[in-house]
């Protein structure tokens, strides 16, 4: 395990039933680092990401955050990460300021309301909607408030699960820019996409995950962002 | 660690659903109405025994003034024997359905007396009366499925599964103390009215504290395995909805098939004989002994009762125109006759129970029912018991008559003052005195 990482496969596998889904994976995300596993449909991601979250168990080498096995200490895992998923699901008869309180007060983390809506306006979610149904938000509303949920959990770690999927240019730009101050302040994070250009654009590194295995890695060179088309190339050339 | 700002999170998460709040609502009312018609059926019954005691008492004063002759009392008097209803009965009514609570019965040949109004004998007790033992052994595991069948699998479909675990403290800091606020007023809305009509009825705390004792395990029971059917690692990628179908399918046969099947196997096993033998065995020996010699009877009489050998001699002047004695005789005879196959059906009834407690241990609902009316004494133990009861009584009567009869004193009005009364007795102070004895 590298030194400074706080995100660390080493040689993880995961196999189940007679499938391997993963197959001696090895790589470290430093802190502050912004992480992009990129790969196509059934490459793996999500089950990368499962298994640093603890819901799903190594096989073989394993897979830490912070120093701990996401295997055998998951609780303290989880507790150090913030997790947000591909289709926010929150609770559709709640607003958005009940199902922040709701899954804050889940996660024992006790935020006053100023703290909240603090977080909202950071994510620049609609202070008019903050009260509505959760079920009137727009795909980008949902994505805004579990962003929120994130921040107040103060969580140095962030696991975004294809992050941009179904947002329109605007809130993506608004993402990005969300990310990179969050990887400022030292978060690290960890996202699984099959976006080439948002990774490209918010990514310190990329890495290319096929069939289970790494298949190539592209690093940002200075704060110029990764070349799209190379990775374009790779990952095409992979999945085609 | 739960704490309880999860408990009060989850209660305001779960009533915040108007389906739970409704569910809740029909619960509280299938348990009131279920009570309230229990406690009328035991109203009534008591009423029942109220008004045929004054009747009883009144008629029997009006026999013994009109005749002089002990025979003829004997003869012409009902006596009302009957098992009260307890102060829990109208919780759980059980056999009481089946066997019959009350017998007028005369100083004749008894077994018939007990068996006339035998038509049927199932000890299984099985979608029976609409009571409050049914709604909590029948329904009540319905509604535990209905609540907590998708605890998980619908945040599963919601994809919210992940996120919530991820999120979660530990996991009882959510899906414990969904549980405990699912069930909690669950356990309320069907135990607030049963402790209502309880207190009403004037129970017993202890017996109180047993039922909802009996109660709250049968919700644990059946929400152990909904929760664990649920758990279950082969069916975790299931949807909600088959999940559903698996605890339903659970329900169906631990509720419905293993009573259905248990009562087939328990007939097929045990031989029963029936009621209507009973009493067709008893009034042959009856009729029979008319045109039979006098001294067939006496000699199958005193075989029984030697202490009468030398009382038997019929004198028309001293003990009326008619031979009471032999007449009552030949009633004793018939009883006797039909003894074996009465102590038969008795033993193949208590028979029966023993393997339908045995089969209630696959059967969570069976085991209720049968728990509460065991708290109620209203299961098999306690109607064989007033039966045996019944006997007794009737055997004192029997005493009383005899030592008149046979013995011959002059009629007296004040020798009714020893008249055997009968007196309830429950099953558990019986119990206890022969314990102590």
């Amino acid at each position: 395990m590298h030194t400074n990482s706080v995100i660390c496969a080493d040689a993880l596998t995961v196999r189940v039933d007679d499938r391997t889904l993963l197959d001696n994976l090895n790589f470290n995300v430093g802190k502050g680092e912004v992480f992009a596993l990129l790969g196509g449909n059934g490459a793996g991601k999500s089950t990368t990401l499962k298994t640093f979250l603890g819901l799903m168990k190594a096989s073989s080498g394993s897979a830490t955050v912070l120093g701990k096995n996401a295997s055998t200490n998951t609780n303290d895992v989880q507790k150090s990460v913030a997790y947000l998923p591909e289709s926010v699901t929150l609770y559709g008869h709640l607003s958005g300021l009940e199902n922040i309180r709701y899954f804050l007060s889940v996660a024992g983390v006790d935020k006053t309301d100023e703290d909240i809506f603090a977080a909202l306006r950071k994510v620049a979610l609609q202070e008019n909607s903050w009260k509505k149904a959760l079920s009137n938000y727009s795909k980008g509303m949902r994505q805004k408030t579990a962003i929120a949920l994130a921040l107040l959990r103060n969580a140095p770690v962030l696991f975004l699960d294809e992050p941009t999927s179904g947002l329109d240019p605007a809130a993506i730009d608004e993402f990005n820019a969300l990310v990179s101050e969050l990887a400022a302040n030292g978060a690290t994070i960890f996202m699984v996409t099959h976006d080439v250009y948002g990774a490209c654009q918010v990514a310190h590194r990329i890495v290319l995950l096929s069939d289970g295995k790494l298949t190539g890695s592209f690093e940002r060179v200075a704060d110029t962002p990764i070349d799209t088309e190379a990775v374009h190339a790779a990952f095409a050339g992979r999945t085609l | 660690m739960m704490r309880f700002n999860d408990i009060k999170r989850e209660a305001g998460f779960v009533f915040g659903h108007r389906q739970f709040k409704l569910t809740m609502l029909v619960v509280l009312l299938l348990s009131s109405i279920s009570l309230w018609a229990g406690f009328a059926e035991m109203q009534e019954q008591q009423a029942t025994i109220e008004r045929l005691l004054e009747k009883d008492q009144v008629e029997r004063d009006a026999v013994i003034n009109h005749q002089s002759n002990y025979g003829m009392v004997a003869y012409y008097s009902f006596h009302l024997t009957y098992a009260p209803p307890t102060s829990l009965a109208f919780a759980a009514v059980g056999e009481r359905d089946v066997f019959p609570w009350k017998h007028r019965i005369r100083m004749l040949a008894l077994e018939g007396q007990i068996y006339e109004s035998d038509t049927d004998n199932p000890e299984l007790a099985f979608l029976g009366r609409f009571d409050f033992a049914f709604v909590t052994s029948v329904l009540l595991p319905l509604f535990i499925i209905l609540l907590l069948y998708d605890l998980k699998a619908k945040e599963r479909e919601a994809r919210r599964f992940d996120l919530l675990n991820v999120t979660a403290r530990n996991s009882h800091a959510i899906w414990t103390s969904r549980v405990i606020v699912t069930l909690v007023p669950l356990a309320l809305a069907v135990l607030l009215p049963f402790v209502a009509f309880a207190v009403l009825n004037g129970a017993e705390l202890v017996g109180i504290v047993k039922v909802c004792a009996i109660v709250i395990a049968n919700i644990a029971m059946w929400s152990v395995i909904v929760l664990a059917i649920g758990a279950a690692k082969r069916f975790s990628q299931f949807s909600a909805t088959h999940l559903a179908s698996i605890m339903l399918g659970v329900w169906l046969m631990t509720t419905v098939v293993v009573p259905v099947t248990g009562h087939t196997i328990i007939n097929a096993l045990v031989d029963t004989p029936e009621g209507g033998d009973i009493v067709l065995i008893q009034r042959e020996a009856v009729n029979g002994a008319w045109d039979k010699p006098v001294e067939e009877t006496w000699s199958a009489f005193l075989k029984s009762h030697p202490q009468w050998t030398h009382y038997t001699e019929f004198d028309p002047k001293r003990d009326s125109s008619f031979n009471w004695k032999w007449y009552y005789a030949f009633q004793q005879v018939g009883d006797e006759k039909a003894s074996e196959l009465s102590q038969s059906y008795q033993a193949s009834t208590l028979k029966k129970d023993e393997i339908a407690s045995y089969i209630a241990w696959v059967s969570p609902s069976l085991l209720t029912q049968r728990l509460l009316s065991s708290a109620a004494d209203t299961d098999v133990q306690a109607m064989v018991h007033y039966e045996n009861s019944v006997r007794h009584f009737h055997a004192s009567l029997r005493d009383f008559y005899y030592n008149r009869m046979f013995k011959a004193p002059a009629f007296s009005l004040e020798s009714f003052e020893q008249l055997p009364q009968f007196t309830p007795q429950k099953l558990k102070d019986s119990q206890e005195n022969t314990d102590e004895n």
